[in-house]
């Protein structure tokens, strides 16, 4: 039985990790890259730990080093969280090896859910619907992708075998476009993974991206805590995740159907700790699997906040043995919880990433607010992680109640140094279709942009102006101020008196 | 001190009788105008009505990001006005273009050779930072002056990566 956790992660999710752990009581060791000295997880640890230099590949993805770390520290557990080392089997079997546990799904688990190919051919054995794609077939070299592409049918995805998260993802739209497509993400899959291997999928158009939380203890008991909806994403990213999905509703039985699937999934490959099964569900409510991501999720937080169960500190109990604290039966979800990515991107500026020092920031509370981030005024956003730098969480008794808190307080906060995409999220507050909830996968790229979304709001331009010229007004002022600097408003010895007495 | 203030096709005559008092188009206001703990953070009260804002400034101007919209302006004292009236229209897709890096990062491919020629939104490089890999593209029509830069070099944000001509 573990009292010490070291969490192999960085930025919100190492301080969410932290903060379950402080909460079970447990001591917590950080680790950190040479970027890093500043950051929130590394002042919130008990213990903190060098890895190496700032790129990833040099710090945190050093699965060595970090195992080295925790036998030197005495921390008897690792937390992986998401990204970096979490769903790599070999990093699992290493701490098992090394007689640490790993709060994660055990290395057979992670293997066969991890290659992507194996997980589809695994669970379509348990009967679960699968999506048409190059499942199974291991990895394929780029002419054996481009014979079986045409049997598949375009549109089709190019996706990352090792990924997630939308790197080394494509879609190709016919052949002759595609062998290009294939090096490029075959690319970015070897920087972002260090496996460059592919696989295709078809494309189910007008497809809804809806996942399940479940949660498997040791013991063999499996439940489901209902859906998140994450189809609002644009390069394959997910911007904005909401629990329940206005897609499924009150429609109980899918939900049921849905879960009692996901639930199997899990148990095809003996899952134990937390996990997710990602559907795809077309405009006909058909549903297919998708994936599993065997870690904590990003947005894991909207499930928390409807269903009142803290998944990290559930994660935590199931590494020690204990058995799941619900049963489905107590599962219930009340409310709604809609989450934000707040990301260090220029939403004006085709979402370019922005780097730069936090000068200020102001965060929303009040009311069903919630917010995870790594980051406070003086912290350096770097070049050399992803541009997540903050979720905003709100949780209301409707739909429509969380979409007003969510507008209150996107409106509240304030983080200044690095262009946001907070603009982006609230235009999407007030999208029509959003409040519909009339949404798909490609809805951000292909239906949204951020002049249309202005188009018919009411907007303020004369305030806009008079603010810009009051700036401009007090920037000459303070210009003309400099230049008179060098003239002392009082005679040179009286200056100089002060100025021994300073040195005194 | 009177202001030319354009926003989009809109021009407001701005002007700025001392710190509480501004006309609007001849229309008198009451304000209050002062940054949030010296950020470019700033609140304006504008005759009792409360409004934030933040302001950035660019090369072209200022930018005022006012309840999720933002509000490109150009502000001109008279005197700006009339030089800029003078000189005609601004310099457009005339002149050479120098492709710089919006951010620090790595140079993962330079799509361009010197001496060819490119289209408006051709991509000449692709920077990858923060894991994700971003297409630069050209903004006009015209030839690939020096390329300074090759695949697996680091670049610092403003560094000239090529020029087009």
């Amino acid at each position: 039985m573990f009292n010490k956790v070291l969490i192999a992660n960085r930025g919100e999710i190492a301080v969410r990790i932290i903060r379950a752990c402080r909460e079970l009581g447990m001591q917590t060791v950080a680790v950190f890259s040479e970027a890093d000295r500043q950051a929130l997880h590394v002042r919130y640890a008990d213990e903190a730990y060098l890895l190496g230099p700032a790129p990833s590949r040099e710090s945190y993805l050093r699965g060595d080093k970090i195992i080295g770390i925790a036998l030197k520290s005495g921390a008897k557990a690792i937390h992986p969280g998401y990204g970096f080392l979490a769903e790599r089997a070999d990093f699992s079997q290493a701490c098992q090896d090394a007689g640490l546990a790993y709060i994660g799904p055990k290395p057979s688990s992670i293997a066969a859910m991890g290659d992507k190919a194996v997980a589809r051919a695994t669970v379509a054995k348990a009967g679960v619907p699968v999506v048409p794609g190059t499942e199974g077939e291991g990895s394929l070299h780029d002419d054996e992708l481009l014979a079986v592409a045409a049997t598949i049918g375009f549109p089709l995805l190019v996706k990352a075998t090792a990924g997630g998260g939308g790197k080394g993802m494509r879609e190709v739209h016919n052949l002759e476009e595609m062998p290009a497509l294939l090096r490029s993400a075959r690319r970015e899959a070897e920087a972002s993974f260090g496996d460059g291997n592919v696989y295709l999928e078809k494309l189910v158009e007008g497809a809804r991206h809806i996942e399940f939380q479940i949660l498997a203890d040791t013991h063999g008991n499996v439940i489901h805590l209902g859906e998140r909806e994450c189809s609002l994403q644009r390069r394959h990213q997910k911007l904005l995740e909401e629990s329940p999905s206005p897609f499924i509703g009150d429609d109980e039985d899918m939900r049921q159907r849905m879960g009692s699937v996901a639930v199997r999934s899990a148990q095809a490959v003996g899952y134990v700790n937390a996990g997710t099964i990602e559907f795809l569900v077309d405009k006909d409510r058909n549903f297919y699997f998708l994936e599993m991501n065997t870690r904590l999720q990003v947005e894991h937080p909207v499930t928390e906040m409807v269903t009142g169960v803290d998944i990290v500190k559930e994660q935590i109990r199931i590494a020690r043995g204990r058995q799941l604290r619900s049963t489905q039966e107590n599962i219930h979800m009340n409310g709604w919880a809609i989450e934000c990515r707040i990301n260090a991107e220029d939403p004006y500026d085709s979402f370019i990433p922005s780097t730069g020092r936090i000068t200020h920031s102001l965060l929303p509370t009040g009311p069903g607010v919630r917010v995870d981030t790594g980051i406070y005024p003086g912290f350096e956003i770097s070049p050399y992680y992803d541009s997540l730098i903050s979720k905003l969480i709100v949780w209301g008794e409707t739909r429509a109640e969380a979409i007003l808190r969510m507008r209150r307080a996107l409106e509240e906060y304030k983080i200044v140094g690095v262009r946001t995409n907070i603009p982006f999220h609230q235009n999407m507050m007030d999208s029509h279709r959003f409040m519909g909830g009339q949404f798909d996968t490609r809805f951000v790229e292909e239906r949204f942009s951020m002049e249309a979304a202005e188009e018919g709001k009411t907007t303020r331009p004369e305030i806009a102006a008079i603010i810009a010229t009051l700036v401009a007004h007090q920037q000459t002022q303070r210009a003309a101020h400099i230049i008179q600097r060098g003239e002392r408003d009082t005679s040179n010895w009286k200056w100089l008196g002060r100025w021994e007495r300073l040195q005194r | 001190m009177k202001y030319v203030t354009t926003i989009g096709e809109r021009e407001y005559i701005i002007e700025i009788d001392d710190e509480r008092h501004i006309l609007l188009d001849g229309v008198p206001y009451e304000v209050d105008f002062d940054s949030v703990s010296g950020q470019p953070v700033y609140s304006l009260l504008l005759d009792g009505q409360s409004y934030e804002s933040y302001v950035y400034s660019g090369e072209e101007g200022l930018q005022v990001l006012l309840h999720g919209t933002l509000y490109p302006a150009v502000v001109e004292d008279e005197r700006e006005k009339r030089l800029r009236a003078a000189a005609g229209a601004r310099v457009a897709e005339r002149g050479e273009y120098y492709l710089k890096a919006p951010m620090p990062g790595m140079i993962v491919a330079v799509l361009v050779n010197e001496g060819q020629t490119v289209d408006k939104g051709d991509v000449l490089v692709v920077l990858e930072s923060m894991k994700m890999q971003n297409e630069l593209k050209s903004p006009k029509p015209g030839t690939v002056g020096r390329v300074r830069v090759k695949s697996g070099d680091s670049v610092e944000q403003k560094q000239t990566l090529l020029s087009v001509v």
